[in-house]
């Protein structure tokens, strides 16, 4: 199972590359295609760990510039999939990890896998972002339930944001810690790429227990949980 | 009486109550760049951002007992550019760090070969703004084997060295610690030489390294002392500094320290000069900091966004009201 098939991948690729071509000086993207390059042809990690680390000296961390067309193109190439609020240091990011070679397995998981293990914050999120990318997706699973036991705000967001991996590829006991997750530390809930499609009965009672607890301490609670155990009802 | 066997009584009598009055240097912005928040709780960062401190660096130290394995350096060198990062950036303040090996844990070669093998993974991260906090303790040969073979990577780097000089033995060891980083090959103006004294001073500065002051009471300098050193040496090349950590540290050392240079006279240039600007210059010379970042610190590392969104999603930590016995 995919979320995309190979064309689309390619046609991501050249979005993002047109964005990026266009809010580069010069001088940077030709270092960021340089390094690209060797990325692609290098069998250890080494150009791959350095270029990522370094990036946001050349990219900067500004918002992206995307045209009304582009933000189109992405939503229907990638459902749920959308990078409008992003920085430049991210997509640059995630373009690059779009450039590893993928051929090898066991190679291209020990690659990426390096990255999560030696990542900052800032890289976190670019790499977290970059799940539905990913080749042979089923091999993250258990990265992005890592990811969501993350207590930093933006890698949270990452993850559940406009992000359609973990509603594609997470099991329900994973999907439903996301949604609770979500919940407890105060994100948008509307922004998950997923979350009413996914309504099962183990979350919707989970939720319920929640309200309770929410109204045996006096605190307020969300009205998107009321919702979405109203939705698990009428469904199911 | 020495040895009082009745704690209540003991504890009432050593009881203080005073508050801490900045009100001096209200409005003033501070740097501290050594300090081991890693070891600190929630209440300081609070209070550190209450008193002015805008930004700060913390240095990889060891964590008071021996490592026993690579693994526990990858994930200390991690949450200082992560988790450690972040939470910084929930009370407002911009937290870069040093990346290295100390000196003690030097000593322990096996796994000291290993640790040099993944430093070069995150010593080009973004916020890393140098090599340290490195050095000598015992000043042994397997010290001086990794300070120089770190020495080495931060040439090659173009990265700033943050040294840390001995407890023990100190002027020798400082003088050592600037006579091996000149043989490798290291500018002085890329070499920050911390834990000065009165002792040490003078040599630093003479030989165009710079010289940071550890405001640390009992055992390193106390803030009466650095006000005589500024005075005396001026304010060139000099930054201080709370390395608090999990002793009996402050970290409010560095506004406090200005509050008292402000009160014994100190002109306000020379205050901002060793408790802010000073330690930015030095340690700029990575290209990893950009002052634009402590005014956005919040909106950068955090939340992309505040204005669509709860303030607590993407906002600072709530503020509790420590002087009510309601916990809600």
């Amino acid at each position: 199972m995919s979320l995309t098939d190979k064309q689309a991948i390619r046609d991501l690729d050249h979005i993002s590359l047109q964005i990026i071509s266009r809010q580069l000086s010069a001088e940077s993207l030709t270092w960021l295609k340089a390094k690209a390059e060797m990325v692609k042809s290098e069998g250890k990690s080494f150009q791959l760990n350095m270029a990522f680390a370094h990036l946001p000296r050349f990219s900067s961390k500004a918002d992206i510039n995307i045209e009304p067309e582009e933000n189109k193109a992405v939503a229907q190439l990638l459902h749920g999939f959308k990078i409008t609020d992003w920085t430049l240091d991210r997509l640059c990011r995630v373009w690059l990890l779009m450039q590893v070679p993928a051929d090898d397995q066991d190679v291209y998981f020990k690659k990426i896998n390096g990255l999560f293990t030696a990542s900052e914050m800032n890289e976190q999120v670019a790499l977290y972002s970059a799940l539905p990318l990913f080749h042979y997706p089923e091999i993250w699973v258990s990265r992005c339930e890592e990811g969501i036991r993350s207590n930093i705000g933006t890698v949270l967001e990452a993850i559940m944001y406009h992000n359609p991996y973990p509603a594609a590829f997470l099991a329900e006991g994973a999907w439903n810690q996301l949604v609770l997750k979500a919940f407890f530390t105060e994100k948008d809930v509307n922004l998950i790429v997923g979350l009413y499609e996914r309504l099962n009965k183990a979350l919707a009672n989970t939720l319920e227990d929640y309200v309770q607890e929410r109204l045996a301490a006096h605190r307020t609670i969300l009205p998107e949980i009321y919702k979405l155990i109203e939705q698990t009802k009428e469904k199911i | 009486m020495c040895c009082n066997d009745n704690f209540q009584e003991r504890n009432e009598g050593e009881k203080i109550q005073t508050i801490l009055d900045l009100n001096d240097i209200s409005g003033m912005k501070f740097f501290d760049p050594h300090v081991h928040m890693t070891s600190r709780t929630t209440d300081d960062y609070q209070a550190m951002a209450d008193a002015g401190i805008v930004a700060l660096i913390e240095p990889a130290f060891w964590l008071g007992q021996p490592r026993t394995g690579v693994d526990s350096f990858t994930d200390y060198y991690s949450s200082l550019i992560g988790w450690e990062r972040f939470r910084s950036s929930q009370f407002g303040i911009k937290h870069y760090c040093t990346i290295g090996l100390n000196s003690r844990e030097a000593n322990n070669e096996k796994l000291a070969e290993q640790v040099m093998e993944i430093l070069p993974q995150f010593i080009f991260k973004e916020g890393v703004v140098g090599i340290g906090e490195i050095g000598f303790d015992d000043q042994t040969a397997a010290e001086e084997k990794y300070y120089r073979l770190q020495l080495d990577l931060a040439l090659e780097a173009g990265l700033p060295v943050q040294i840390h000089t001995p407890h023990r033995d100190k002027k020798k060891g400082t003088q050592r610690s600037m006579d091996i980083a000149i043989e490798q090959g290291l500018a002085p103006h890329m070499v920050i030489v911390d834990h000065n004294n009165e002792e040490t001073v003078k040599e630093v500065l003479d030989r165009g390294f710079w010289a940071a002051f550890t405001i640390y009471p009992f055992t390193k300098m106390g803030n009466e002392r650095m006000v005589e050193v500024v005075k005396q040496y001026g304010s060139e090349r000099v930054m201080i500094n709370s390395a608090a950590d999990w002793g009996i540290s402050d970290p409010l050392a560095v506004p406090k320290t200005a509050a008292l240079m402000k009160k014994s006279g100190i002109s306000l240039k020379d205050i901002e000069l060793v408790t802010y600007r000073n330690a930015i210059t030095a340690f700029a010379q990575s290209g990893q900091i950009d002052e634009h970042d402590f005014v956005t610190v919040k909106n950068i590392d955090q939340s992309q966004k505040f204005e669509s969104n709860s303030i607590l999603r993407g906002g600072q930590q709530p503020r509790i009201n420590k002087n009510s016995i309601i916990i809600s």
